[in-house]
């Protein structure tokens, strides 16, 4: 779905001489530049940052295989660029440091590297902090302020690099602000749109947008054919440094709820709003949520959240970019460990409450929204291979993996707040590896384990827990789907342990 | 197995005894069936449907009856059946109609029809490789057309018609095409199987299926009590028994005798005699081997193979283990009902009740396909719906299945597809339970949909100004169809 750009195979323009019309002769000694045939992009060279704002950012990431949750994947190389902040870091998108193994900064104009390190990373709004392992570094470079956020209707500069290493910037059009989605789904924020006849240049995730001296934006995609760009917004931006400011990062917060609009006039009616009244109608609420700690109820309606009237649709009046759902106002523009007042209507009569809010990590769902930057858990036992259920399982279907992975799981992932009230894992046969222990069963998978040995398994913890007590010398592996039940011989299965780890070549049974 | 499956059947019928080829002219058994069919549309419940016509074949059995695919007469308003060389067409009538394995009995009223006409009868189930004929109308075509093929496998096969049912099918290599279905596949002068179905050309070449005769046989007895009854089913799930731990875990010997009840359908004919963990032993006195096979006059054969041969209240024996005390049931065979959500099906206008321009119809194989519904819980609703026994609460899964738009309706559109659980408080299990639910006098009706807790609301003044409105706009002829209007 995503229009995943600056993947260099996917993404060409025809090379030519400088067009005749561009407004800025390049530097003597630049090869030819690539232009679009027809258009005459507002490209000039970004001398406000000759000082030196931007590094290349070399990242090799190296992802776990979920199928084989034991090994990792072929490692792979992401290139894009990082503006120099305050306090000596530098800004990526999350994006490019995803699983990263090795990164390396490099100077444009004098191609000197240092190796980097993570210092903060939020996947969740795509953002993430290097900090250079000698912090000299950074000494000669300028860092850009992120104080100054645009308006609608502004002009701003994407910039690029040259292979030379020469800054190249291209003009873009702010054309409106909105809530949308990131690059994990069900994770949205405020995004800038913005209009731009950008070009491929040699590098690839990540290019910083500036205004004069201000870092505004990050970019997120580009789609080449409409000459659009959604790019992280400054606000998010602001809100990620604030908060990486305090160690431990604790995350964007969210009420953990989800609601619907309340336009329809018989539905009004029947829930006895007043017509000029606003508010959104509460579906569902996330237990252990900040809502839910704050006694907000499913069917409530929510009038107001911080003092910000909501209305029909689920929006307030932002100072600065006008009418945007009350999500970004309650997780970018507040913060964790604030406290947020509520107005809500609960049968027609007014009641106040005050949410806590704080970040929820991903660990603390059912199935994890995202597994980043940490294994996947498994435990092998008789060369089954149980793992717990994560979307990034699911993600390894590839890009319409909500069509493609095993639908019964799919539909476990969407509907997980509805289907497992309780605070759990899903624990599920992924594989079997075939041996003498599993002669005579089908090769099994995507089967949840409900049961081991009598005791209901809720986390691979449980799994671990009950293989400690065989029944009658017998594992009783009791799954959600048919054959409901398979049983393996407990002291054939220690027994052959070292040798199924190595036919298989197993590093290790379990990591959890 | 998919030998000795044919095996087990050739044995079961090896009692007709095939007598020497008798000299007989064909053309005097076979009849052209052209059918004016009317094909509903899920997607305008409310309409008749688009009428097309198909050609297909058929054959005179005994007791005056034509034999004939289930397809080349479904959903049919009239068939036309003709004789070869005679210029009269004469007015059919489906006797019984099995959609399950593809098979219909059509009838003529003009009493002489059957008078010039030499009924075929039927033959074994063929050997690999042997020579058949087979005899149709294929692509149309006025005269008949006959192929020559040998046979080239024996298995179950899906049966396409009904898309849920599988049974024993015969593969042959002669070509079979539009047209060729219902026509008879002769041996020796006897009826073999009947043409039904085969693949596209750009999917394989040079293979169609026949019906065999075991198939055929079933079904002349199932109606031979007035009235089809369907394939009878255990409704249980085993699971092979051929791992040596699991068989030491239940207690049983290394004798490869036995398979484990993974799963007993709550509402089917098994419930309450056979229990999951049971350890199935012997099934009408025939030894059940681990695989899921039994022995058969000296071959291994599926197990449900013993089912495939009953009838509706036809008693089956097993002798089983539970919490290792041996037991026997006995137990009366029924149809299964669950499954038919994942059936196609025909000769019945499509059910609905339309309120307010909402339109509700319960989930079923048309549905999904009519408006290829991509939602995830419509899919696992239909997938897992016995599984995850959905036919507790949900009989007939009913759908918002479409918004005939109007202002009535205008803030709506989000609730489409959604499963709906109540109406006013009253828990929706059938689409009867949603026309009684808006049959009551109310304010307001409201509607909640499976796993949302915003209701849908309608408002009874505004609905009622709508209604005629939409009924003109949309065309609505009827507001709805309980399933009163079926065709037979």
């Amino acid at each position: 779905m995503r229009f995943l750009v600056f993947c260099q195979a996917s993404f060409f323009f025809a090379i030519s001489a400088i067009a005749a019309e561009n407004p800025s002769p390049s530097p003597a000694g630049t090869p030819a530049v690539e232009t679009r045939p027809s258009a005459a992009p507002k490209e000039h060279l970004a001398t406000e940052l000759k000082g030196g704002s931007v590094l290349r950012v070399n990242s090799t990431n190296q992802s776990y295989d979920f199928f084989r949750p034991w090994s990792k994947k072929a490692p792979s190389n992401r290139r894009g660029l990082g503006a120099v902040i305050d306090g000596g870091e530098v800004l990526v998108t999350a994006e490019l440091v995803w699983d990263s193994n090795f990164i390396e900064l490099e100077k444009p104009d004098t191609g000197e590297r240092a190796t980097a390190k993570v210092a903060v990373v939020d996947y969740e709004t795509n953002l993430a902090l290097l900090k250079p392992n000698n912090p000299d570094f950074l000494k000669d470079l300028q860092p850009l302020d992120t104080s100054v956020a645009p308006k609608v209707g502004d002009r701003l500069s994407v910039v690029q690099l040259e292979s030379n290493g020469t800054p190249v910037s291209t003009e873009a059009l702010l054309t409106s602000a909105e809530v949308g989605h990131y690059v994990l789904d069900d994770y949205s924020y405020l995004l800038f749109k913005m209009s731009c006849p950008l070009q491929y240049r040699d590098n690839s995730f990540t290019l910083p947008i500036v205004q004069d001296h201000h870092l505004i934006s990050m970019l997120l995609r580009y789609d080449p054919r409409s000459q659009t760009i959604e790019a992280i917004s400054t606000p998010v931006i602001q809100h990620f440094l604030k908060e990486a400011d305090h160690q431990p990062y604790q995350g964007f917060p969210s009420f953990g709820l989800s609601f619907s609009t309340t336009r329809d006039p018989q539905f009004r009616h029947y829930e006895k709003l007043s017509d000029s009244e606003g508010g959104i109608y509460v579906d569902d609420v996330e237990p252990d949520s900040p809502a839910a700690q704050a006694d907000i109820q499913t069917g409530d309606i929510l009038l107001s959240v911080g003092g910000k009237s909501v209305d029909p649709d689920g929006d307030y009046d932002d100072s600065q970019y006008g009418r945007l759902s009350i999500t970004h106002f309650i997780t970018t523009l507040s913060y964790s460990g604030q406290k947020v007042p509520v107005t809500l209507s609960r049968h027609g009569e007014r009641k106040d409450v005050v949410v806590s809010l704080f970040h929820k990590p991903p660990q603390d769902y059912v199935i994890d929204p995202y597994v980043i930057g940490r294994p996947p858990r498994y435990l092998i036992l008789g060369g089954l291979v149980f793992e717990e259920l994560s979307r990034q399982y699911l993600r390894e279907w590839g890009p319409s993996w909500q069509r493609e992975a095993p639908q019964r799981f799919v539909y476990f992932d969407h509907y997980q707040a509805d289907l497992f009230p309780k605070q759990r894992k899903i624990v599920f046969l992924s594989q079997i590896l075939p041996n003498n222990d599993t002669i005579g069963y089908p090769q099994l998978n995507y089967m949840a384990v409900e049961r081991v040995n009598g005791q209901p398994i809720y986390r691979l913890e449980d799994l671990a827990k009950a293989m400690e007590k065989p029944i009658n010398g017998f594992h009783k592996i009791e799954f959600d789907l048919d054959p409901k039940v398979i049983y393996l011989d407990a002291a054939k299965v220690q027994e052959n342990a070292a040798a199924l780890q190595k036919t298989y070549s197993l590093p290790a049974m379990r990591r959890f | 197995m998919i030998r000795s499956t044919l095996f087990g059947i050739a044995c079961l019928i090896s009692t007709s005894a095939v007598a020497d080829t008798p000299k007989f002219d064909v053309h005097k058994s076979i009849v052209r069936i052209t059918t004016t069919a009317q094909e509903p549309d899920y997607r305008v419940p409310w309409n008749p449907g688009s009428i097309s016509t198909g050609i297909g074949a058929g054959f005179v059995i005994d007791g005056n009856r034509i034999l004939t695919n289930a397809h080349v007469v479904a959903n049919g308003r009239f068939i036309s059946v003709q004789r070869e060389n005679d210029p009269r067409q004469y007015s059919g009538q489906v006797k019984f109609i099995a959609h399950d394995c593809d098979l219909a009995i059509v009838t003529i009223s003009e009493p002489n029809f059957f008078k010039t006409m030499q009924p075929l009868h039927l033959g074994p189930l063929p050997t690999i490789q042997s020579d058949v004929d087979v005899y149709g109308y294929p692509i149309g075509g006025e005269r008949l057309s006959v192929t020559q093929g040998i046979v080239s496998r024996i298995d179950f096969e899906s049966y396409s018609h009904s898309g849920a049912d599988s049974h024993l099918a015969v593969q042959i290599d002669a070509a079979i095409n539009p047209g060729n279905s219902g026509g008879p596949v002769l041996q020796s002068g006897k009826v073999v199987g009947i043409a039904f179905q085969g693949y596209s050309g750009d999917v394989a070449q040079n293979v169609g299926f026949m019906i065999p005769t075991p198939v055929i046989q079933r079904f002349l007895a199932d109606i031979a009590s007035g009235h089809y009854n369907r394939y009878v089913d255990l409704s249980i799930v085993p699971e092979s028994l051929t791992n040596a731990a699991a068989r030491r875990a239940l207690g049983l010997p290394d004798d490869d005798t036995g398979v484990l009840v993974s799963s007993v359908e709550s509402d089917a004919c098994a419930a309450g005699k056979l229990e999951p963990g049971d350890v199935l032993l012997s099934i009408d006195g025939h030894r059940i081997i681990s695989d899921q096979t039994v022995e058969l006059d000296g071959e291994n054969v599926d197990l449900a193979e013993v089912i495939e041969r009953k009838l509706k209240g036809d008693k089956v024996k097993i002798d089983l283990l539970r919490n290792h005390q041996p037991l026997s049931v006995e137990v009366e065979l029924e149809p299964n009902n669950s499954y038919l959500i994942q059936a196609n099906i025909f000769d019945e206008y499509p059910r609905f009740v339309m309120f307010g321009g909402l339109v509700f119809q319960p989930l079923s194989r048309n549905l999904l396909e009519a408006f290829q519904i991509e939602d995830l819980r419509v899919k696992y609703f239909y997938n897992n719906f016995i599984n995850d026994e959905i036919f507790q609460d949900h009989p007939q899964v009913i759908l918002l299945s479409n918004i005939l738009p109007d202002p009535v309706n205008a803030y709506l559109s989000e609730f489409r597809y959604q499963i709906v659980d109540e109406i006013n408080g009253h828990k929706i299990r059938t689409l009867a339970d949603v026309a009684n639910a808006f049959d009551e006098t109310s304010d307001f009706y409201t509607i909640k949909f499976v796993g949302a807790s915003r209701p849908a609301v309608l408002q009874r003044t505004a609905v009622e100004e709508a209604k005629e409105r939409i009924k003109d706009n949309y065309g609505v002829r009827l507001e709805r169809n309980l399933g009163e209007e079926t065709l037979r």
